[in-house]
């Protein structure tokens, strides 16, 4: 079965049955153990004197970084995939297969490592681990079947790319009953998404089942026509796997910080399913996606630049410059939504412990959260400055080199206020020369959230608007859209009305809140009305700027409606923000939301309206690919290094939240390793595990070019 | 893979070395690793290790120049906004809280109200936002608050370990009961435990002449102690309390109604149900009229639903639910 035509199958069935081995060792070890209970004494074991905490910490870390790219790849391998089947482009669907290329020795070696960190984790912390197993023995078993379904998955979709490429046609009868089949799968999703199906689940956990898990089924089915569709059916699967591996284990971690079901003596009385489905599951699963994207894509990203960078022909060069290019797109498509997702996930850390939230901004991890904004704020300028080295090899992009610097001043200011914390420690003098406060009298100001909110706004919308110049970088006259038939105006019209319904629905909650919800007296109302009637103006811009669009004003719309936007987060709600600290603190979290979807409806209009305002424009000449600078390479693979650093620390972040409770509030961590590290500890950690990983990297990069040649 | 070993791992030791270089500035600048410790003893050096470790104190307050936390008041002498330390602090605020409440109030009683009931006179400029100490995940023992408080009335105020441990004044007291009570709950907080009984329990249980008759009257239900409450919670079917047992009815066309009988008259009866729902029967259509000892009205999943925080808490609240003497009832 794990065969293939090149002669790879010894290999791969002995790499197979050594992770199964792996896998089922540690199922084993999950089963056997005696579920213990958390008024037992704990007790810590070593391996050869070693610091036990430091060392699974490194084995997780180590684990998470190649489960990261494992999981993150094929998301977007995929995508790859099926728009090179959609524009009958091999360009598209050999790059997928080069990215999926880069999964096969990952694979194995992140299953390596999970054996090896379950192991340790067993063997180090057996009574945590036996208190954990006798709750999540059931996820642990599914956990277990997942990953052989995961690595069929892989495995078929890698080694029968060939196999399944062929587009004739399947007979008639079997096409009808994979349609059959997606439409009810479809009807389940449905069911599932109105409650009528597992009623009593949690709306974040239902939406993250069937968005990524029922939706993708039913359309891999729906659209399965011929063996290449069936192959993207197979890589949709594997990210369903994937994802609900992820999932499963991130419940693990969900528990160990927001525990339900566990009664005053720490005895676990709740369902398992309670317990699979707690506070802060989802929350971590969404960001962790997101993330392994971004990562999987700018890994691919790094292999794309060590190959440019050693490349001897100007072919090579090409190659690999597009698919360094493609790999930044992506990563930048993940980022965006990434700070929102995580401002989600602290919400909901608040949510659980505010003494947890605390402990995240203001106590132990305020100054790693100033670290990890240096890392985050690095990400979004390096990326625009890869796109403004791409616009290089772009003939007649140089229209566009003026805003650049525009871009990067508002880049350079909102990363800096990104950065402000709201206090320093001072000195007696320091403190003396500010008036005795501990507060700088403006600095402090920018040091709060509703400024932090407002800047990430703008990093977003600067980072988008260098897409979009990206864009258009070669393109001179644009072909009317009236003239380009019904289809792009209903297009424009449905998909503007979808994003200006987005900004409305929330306007009619935010003109509709009854203040005492958030337990605010009814003269508090009007700090959340204003926030309805910006939108209600937000959305009235929208649909002019829909309406200007069909009027073959399209840049006027485009500019209005990002002015517009850009003014409504950055600087109305900025300011608003302050206004509802003081006055209606609990608002806030209503600001953000507001600034996220305007935000997103900005990025979807604006999108609709570029992609049918530059359909068949005249074009000024072809993009070079290749005719990059090797300065840009390495922009690349300082965005690797960048997110890899930065997901060791929030790793450090999430895990050190809950202080010294393995369980929080039911299981103390009574072990000599009960603290928290310092900062350059965590640099250390991260450090020597990032060092490590790209040394794996560069190992797998070799191992896929010497599969490659052999290949040609 | 010349161009990897020659070019690109430099580029990744120089980025790692400045990775390092912040790491270890702002450790320098911040200090090092937070560790937790317990206090043995109750005095200000057992106090200091909690405040800085388990108690995570500095988490919101400074010390001085020592942290850097603001969102508490400043347990130093810091600028002009605190002129005095905590310890001489104290007997200013006593004085203030004193004179307002018309009682007697020490030093010592104002430090062991903030750490047991730190809403009650919140300092200005500051949210009443501050946890509760004896509740998970802090969870401080009553030896660890008196060691915080010896730790506070050393910052430039009189030490009396007599009024912090042996022999507390009447107002300190009360408060060390409050912790003991809430600490043999598992710690949990009895004022979020008040919001989460008015949330979920309010509508079925009476509590001091408030609430729903479904349930039974919870006033003074301490005096069943901490296990029966507990279990009652849990497993409400394990602990029925009489009159509030469970019937199961049967009328002639086989329908079964299952709830607690709240009227019995000479035709009819009602049941509730768990839900709320009043059903009357008639008596004449009813074939089989019995309780079932194995159900109870009382949702029996709210363990499952219920965070530990709020199991924790409604415990701490309903344990200091003291039957009220006969004179007052």
């Amino acid at each position: 079965m794990m065969a293939d035509r090149h002669g790879k199958g010894a290999i791969s069935t002995r790499r197979y049955l050594a992770w199964c081995a792996i896998v089922s060792g540690a199922v084993a070890m999950f089963v056997l153990t005696a579920p213990a209970f958390a008024q037992e004494e704990n007790v810590y074991r070593q391996f050869v004197g070693l610091d036990s905490r430091r060392l699974v910490w490194f084995l997780a870390q180590m684990h998470l970084f190649f489960g990261a790219f494992v999981l993150g790849v094929p998301l977007f391998a995929v995508i790859i995939e099926v728009i090179g089947w959609k524009k009958k482009d091999p360009k598209f669907d050999k790059l997928a297969y080069e990215f999926t290329s880069l999964l096969s020795v990952a694979y194995a070696t992140t299953a390596a490592l999970g054996g090896l960190l379950a192991f340790a984790l067993f063997t180090l912390y057996p009574t945590f681990m036996g208190y954990m197993a006798g709750i999540f023995k059931d996820v642990m078993f599914m956990y277990a079947l997942l990953f052989f379904g995961e690595t069929f998955a892989l495995y078929l979709y890698y080694y029968g790319w060939k196999l399944l490429s062929s587009d004739k046609p399947f007979a008639p009868n079997l096409q009808r009953l994979f349609k059959a089949l997606g439409l009810i799968v479809g009807a389940f999703g449905v069911a599932f998404a109105f409650g009528l199906i597992g009623g009593e689940m949690r709306v974040d956990t239902r939406w993250f089942i069937l968005l990524l898990y029922i939706a993708p089924t039913a359309v891999g089915l729906l659209i399965i026509k011929d063996l290449k569709s069936s192959h993207i059916f197979i890589g949709i699967l594997l990210n369903v796997f994937g994802t609900a591996i992820m999932q499963l284990a991130n419940s693990w971690a969900g528990f160990m910080m927001s525990p339900v079901g566990v009664d005053g003596e720490g005895n676990f009385v709740g369902t398992v399913w309670e317990a699979f489905e707690n506070i802060l599951a989802t929350p971590i699963a969404v960001h962790r996606m997101l993330g392994n994207m971004a990562f999987g894509g700018l890994v691919a990203g790094s292999y794309a630049a060590v190959k440019f960078l050693s490349a001897k022909t100007m072919e090579e060069k090409a190659h690999y410059d597009w698919m360094g290019y493609i790999s930044n797109l992506v990563a930048i498509a993940a980022l965006i939504p990434l700070p929102f997702a995580g401002y989600y996930l602290g919400r909901e850390v608040y949510s659980t412990s505010a003494i947890m939230g605390n402990n995240m901004m203001g106590g132990d991890f305020s100054w790693t959260f100033i670290i990890q904004a240096m890392l985050v704020g690095s990400l979004f300028v390096i990326s625009n400055y890869y796109l403004w080295s791409g616009m290089t090899r772009i003939p007649g992009a140089e229209r566009y080199y003026k805003f650049i610097k525009y871009i990067l001043l508002a880049l350079i200011l909102s990363f800096a206020i990104w950065l402000t914390p709201h206090n320093l420690p001072l000195s007696g003098q320091e403190v003396g020369e500010m008036g005795g406060s501990q507060f700088h009298p403006m600095l402090k100001y920018l040091g709060l959230m509703p400024a932090k909110n407002a800047v990430v706004n703008l990093i977003i919308l600067a980072t988008f608007f260098s897409f979009l110049l990206y864009r258009r970088g070669n393109m001179l006259e644009v072909v009317s859209i009236r003239d380009q038939g019904r289809g792009a105006r209903i297009t424009i019209l449905v998909v503007g009305l979808a994003a200006i319904a987005l900004v409305l629905q929330y306007a009619v909650t935010m003109l509709t809140m009854d203040p005492g919800s958030l337990d605010l007296p009814a003269d508090r109302a009007q700090y959340i009305r204003m926030i309805g009637y910006l939108l209600v103006f937000e959305a009235a811009v929208g649909v002019v700027a829909i309406v200007l669009a069909l009027m073959d004003r399209g840049k006027l719309g485009q500019v209005l409606y990002l002015a517009v936007t850009a003014f409504n987060v950055a600087v109305f709600l900025g300011v608003w923000g302050f206004v509802v600290m003081e006055k209606a603190s609990p608002v806030l979290r209503n600001v953000a939301v507001a600034q996220f979807i305007q935000l997103i409806s900005c990025l979807i209009l604006v999108s609709v309206i570029d992609v049918f305002l530059f359909k068949r424009a005249k074009s000024l000449g072809e993009f070079q690919w290749g005719r990059m600078s090797n300065r840009s390479q390495y922009a690349l693979l300082l965005l690797t290094f960048i997110i890899t650093m930065n997901m060791g620390l929030m790793g450090f972040i999430r895990s050190g939240l809950r202080g010294d409770w393995h369980i929080f509030g039911v299981m103390r961590d009574t072990s000599e390793w009960a603290y928290t590290p310092s900062n350059f500890v965590m640099t250390q950690q991260v450090g020597a595990a990032v060092l490590l990983f790209m040394i794996g990297c560069a190992f797998m990069f070799w191992l896929g070019g010497v599969a490659s040649k052999k290949e040609e | 893979m010349n161009v990897v070993v020659t070019r690109v791992f430099p580029f990744l030791l120089v980025v790692l070395g400045v990775y390092l270089w912040i790491g270890y500035s702002v450790t320098q600048l911040i200090g090092g690793g937070k560790r937790t410790s317990a206090a043995v003893d109750i005095s200000p050096e057992g106090g200091e290790a909690i405040y800085w470790g388990k108690g995570r104190c500095f988490t919101c307050h400074s010390v001085g120049g020592q942290g850097s936390a603001v969102r508490g008041p400043n347990h130093g002498q810091f600028g002009e906004k605190f002129p005095l330390p905590m310890g001489a602090r104290a007997v200013e605020r006593a004085k203030e809280r004193a004179e307002k409440e018309g009682t007697k109030f020490t030093a010592v009683d104002y430090i062991v109200e903030s750490l047991a009931s730190p809403g009650a006179y919140v300092v200005k400029g500051y949210k009443n936002e501050m946890a509760v100490v004896y509740a998970p995940p802090i969870s401080l023992s009553l030896k660890e608050i008196k060691a915080v408080t010896a730790y506070m009335m050393s910052l430039g105020g009189d030490l009396d370990m007599e009024a912090i441990d042996t022999a507390p004044s009447e107002v300190t007291q009360k408060f060390y009961s409050k912790i003991k009570a809430a600490a043999a709950a598992g710690g949990g907080d009895p004022g979020e435990g008040a919001v989460v009984f008015e949330d979920n329990c309010l509508d079925c249980h009476t509590l001091n002449g408030e609430g729903g008759e479904v349930g039974p009257d919870l006033s003074g239900i301490s005096a069943k102690g901490l296990k029966f409450i507990s279990e009652s919670i849990l497993r409400p079917a394990k602990s029925l309390t009489k009159g509030f047992e469970t019937y199961v009815v049967i009328d002639k066309e086989g329908r079964q109604t299952i709830g607690l009988k709240t009227r019995d008259e000479a035709g009819e009866i009602d049941i509730t149900k768990a839900n709320g729902d009043v059903v009357t029967i008639l008596k004449e259509n009813i074939k089989q009229i019995k309780t079932d000892e194995t159900k109870s009205v009382m949702p029996d999943d709210l363990a499952e639903a219920m965070t530990v925080k709020d199991y924790q808490d409604i415990l701490s609240f309903l344990m200091l639910q003291k039957p009220k003497p006969k004179a007052e009832q």
